[in-house]
């Protein structure tokens, strides 16, 4: 497989902004097709992703985001008729391309038919509304990290980390490896990488793809 | 604390180190080693050679500052095409691009063995270079010229250094140039002064049988002396507000190195001659200073060494730079599925990319059997050609994705990259018939390079089609790209 991803996102607001910049941190390519001209202003500030001004429906304008070359599209703009319509362009002019579609309404299921993947971000945003509410002292990792990633990683075989044992790996700096694999015991430095396993991370932003590239290859 | 060795993240560029890391590259060996070859070719001419170099190779900065800003992607030129070009187009690119650093690497450190000779001659540990015989190894019965072991020792020390640790930050190649720009100046200012400046003779310009068209080789022998732009590009997203600060450190890169290199030249013309000049071959600027610079003085005795000293602290700066640049090529092209993988990895340990860096520098260390001459016009050749296929990048773009954005747009669009690629290609003419007269080696060499890289492309084509079971979503893109535009099928059929 290849390590790195050719995305495509359609919509640069929030959700397709932050998503891009996770994305961009993990070493994928990403292009960004946005409608506002201002809101591209900022996109093109933030250098994040090589970004075509236009309608994410329209398929000349997924054209010239060289869809035909991308592995994934994600439409994540505010409308789901948009969001539907650029992903079933997208399918339609290259059949191999996975789509991800943001939806506006719990109903996901019916729109599985069109897309590979839906995506519901005020559910997702819910969870974390609810965390708050309860405001519990001890709380799952995922949501209240501030830039700090806690990722869970399947150690690819052949990776350049592959087999080792953590005291041979030199990590970059912002790196800890959490768990041993499976998530059964606590790293320890004679704790080996074994290829199929998973093995939760905590990485800082500007070293993710390097460690990615040390566990995935 | 923690459970494993760590190594610390790089820092981040500002637009003084961009420009620096462009300026770090040009400046290097192209003005202390190519000097006087270009006087061998072109005579007292060989100013002219670096201007007009300088004004040619703008016209493709223009084409780089607008694509690093459109494509916000490290990697140089081979990241650009790649996202503009089909496989086929784009890997050529990468496989063009990686062997003209190989062999620049192979280059400067054929010109920091002459210069390095001088600089013990000067404090008298050797004879006069010339007279340096070969080395006799006790081991094997042959003589390694002595040229040829240091620069060969060169290449393996630097590679050794970069495949281990981490490249060298943005803050040490600042000091680097500017103390390479510090010892060029001091050299100029002793030159413009010296007694044999006042009488310099610049007349005739072409002596004997040479034309105005003589420089023409000659510019392209010397175009390497301008590939710096592209290694300001593969650092882009370690640089701070790149949108701005790439285009103003490739214009301002450039803009320096003409001025600087058009006043070495003229003064080392005007001190030592071009026929001096070109006697001294590899170590024509050093061997012009040692003439004009005061001695007797303390410490380092003789003014010049402290040129001689310039000229091998460039070369060996020069010679790291293009050890990561070639390095960093292959690593990109593992990324992209376009080497074997293992070449887009780094190094579980040294976390360095391993792999490309061993393997550039084994071609490295093979190229340092070329004569200089050789080494120089082939890397110059790989260099005219990737910069007409970044030209043509920069027009295609314009055409099919008229609503991307970019930043920075050059003036008089489409003017600049037509004569980028048409200046480019009669440079790329006229060396290669400069070569079918002169040097049918680097030639075949070259040829032989782009046929072992469409070997290559097939082979590795056909095992990622059968290994994975289903083609890969670029290799099935791959069926529907645009054919291939004009000005590449110039770039990839021109060599032949």
């Amino acid at each position: 497989m290849k390590s790195k991803l050719d995305v495509i996102i359609a919509g640069g607001g929030r959700v397709g902004f932050q998503t891009a910049e996770i994305l961009d941190d993990q070493g994928h390519d990403v292009s960004i097709i946005e409608r506002d001209e201002d809101r591209c202003d900022d996109l093109s500030d933030a250098y994040l992703a090589t970004v075509v001004e236009g309608d994410a429906a329209n398929p000349d304008i997924l054209e010239q985001a060289d869809v035909e070359r991308a592995d994934v599209v994600a439409a994540l703009t505010g409308e789901t008729g948009v969001n539907l319509a650029a992903c079933m362009a997208a399918r339609e002019l290259s059949p191999g391309t996975r789509t991800v579609c943001r939806i506006d309404r719990a109903a996901s299921e019916a729109y599985t038919r069109f897309v590979d993947a839906v995506l519901f971000p005020e559910r997702a945003g819910a969870r974390v509304a609810a965390n708050e509410i309860v405001g519990s002292d001890v709380r799952t990792l995922a949501d209240v990290t501030g830039t700090l990633d806690i990722m869970q990683i399947r150690v690819e075989e052949g990776a350049p980390a592959a087999g080792r044992t953590l005291k041979e790996v030199r990590f970059p700096s912002g790196t800890l490896v959490i768990s041993d694999d499976d998530g059964e015991r606590i790293a320890r430095p004679e704790t080996t990488l074994d290829p199929g396993r998973q093995y939760v991370v905590a990485v800082e932003p500007e070293v993710v793809d390097e460690v990615l590239n040390l566990l995935r290859g | 604390m923690s459970s494993h060795g760590e190594r610390a993240p790089e820092a981040e560029l500002g637009l003084l180190d961009a420009t620096m890391i462009g300026m770090g590259a040009m400046i290097g060996a192209g003005i202390f080693v190519l000097t006087g070859l270009a006087a061998e070719l072109s005579g007292p001419a060989a100013i002219f050679v670096f201007a007009l170099n300088g004004v040619v190779t703008a016209f493709t900065g223009l084409s780089y500052a607008e694509l690093a800003s459109a494509i916000p992607k490290s990697g140089g030129g081979y990241a650009f095409v790649r996202e503009v070009f089909a496989d086929l187009q784009s890997f050529l690119m990468g496989w063009m691009l990686w062997f003209a650093y190989m062999i620049a690497g192979a280059l400067y450190a054929l010109g920091f063995a002459p210069n390095f000779l001088e600089l013990l001659h000067v404090y008298g540990i050797v004879p006069p270079p010339g007279e340096v015989g070969a080395v006799a190894l006790p081991v094997v019965d042959v003589g390694i010229p002595a040229g040829v072991g240091l620069a060969f020792s060169a290449v393996l020390l630097f590679v050794a250094l970069n495949a281990v640790s981490t490249a060298a930050s943005g803050s040490i190649e600042t000091i680097f140039t500017a103390t390479k720009v510090t010892i060029l100046m001091v050299f100029v200012g002793f030159g413009v002064t010296s007694p044999m400046f006042t009488t310099a003779e610049f007349q005739p310009l072409f002596p004997g049988d040479k034309t105005a068209f003589s420089i023409l080789p000659a510019m392209g022998l010397t175009f390497i002396a301008f590939e710096g732009y592209d290694l300001i590009t593969t650092v882009t997203e370690e640089v701070k507000n790149p949108r701005e600060n790439i285009p103003k450190a490739i214009f301002v890169s450039l803009a320096v190195t003409v001025v600087v290199y058009l006043l070495v030249v003229t003064v080392a013309i005007g001190t030592l001659g071009a026929s001096g000049l070109a006697e001294a071959g590899e170590a024509g600027i050093a061997a012009a200073a040692t003439e004009f610079m005061p001695t007797g003085l303390p410490v380092i005795k003789n003014g010049g060494a402290v040129i001689v000293f310039g000229a091998v602290f460039s070369t060996l700066t020069a010679l790291n730079a293009v050890v990561i640049a070639s390095s960093r090529v292959a690593f990109s092209m593992g990324r992209e599925g376009q080497l074997l993988p293992r070449f887009g990895q780094i190094h579980h340990r040294f976390g360095t990319p391993f792999i490309a860096i061993v393997s550039s520098a084994i071609v490295m260390l093979g190229s340092v059997v070329l004569p200089t001459q050789s080494a120089g016009n082939m890397s110059s050749l790989f260099f005219l050609l990737s910069f007409v296929v970044v030209n043509g990048a920069v027009i295609k773009l314009r055409r099919e994705r008229p609503n991307m954005r970019r930043p920075y747009e050059m003036p008089f669009y489409p003017l600049p990259p037509i004569l980028g690629i048409v200046l480019n290609l009669v440079l790329t003419g006229v060396l290669i018939s400069f070569l079918v007269r002169t040097d049918p080696l680097a030639l075949i060499l070259s040829a032989g390079w782009i046929i072992l890289g469409v070997i290559a492309y097939v082979a590795l084509d056909r095992r990622g089609g059968g290994e994975s079971g289903e083609p890969t979503a670029t290799a099935a893109a791959a069926d529907h790209e645009p054919t291939p535009t004009d000005s590449e099928r110039g770039a990839v059929t021109d060599e032949d």
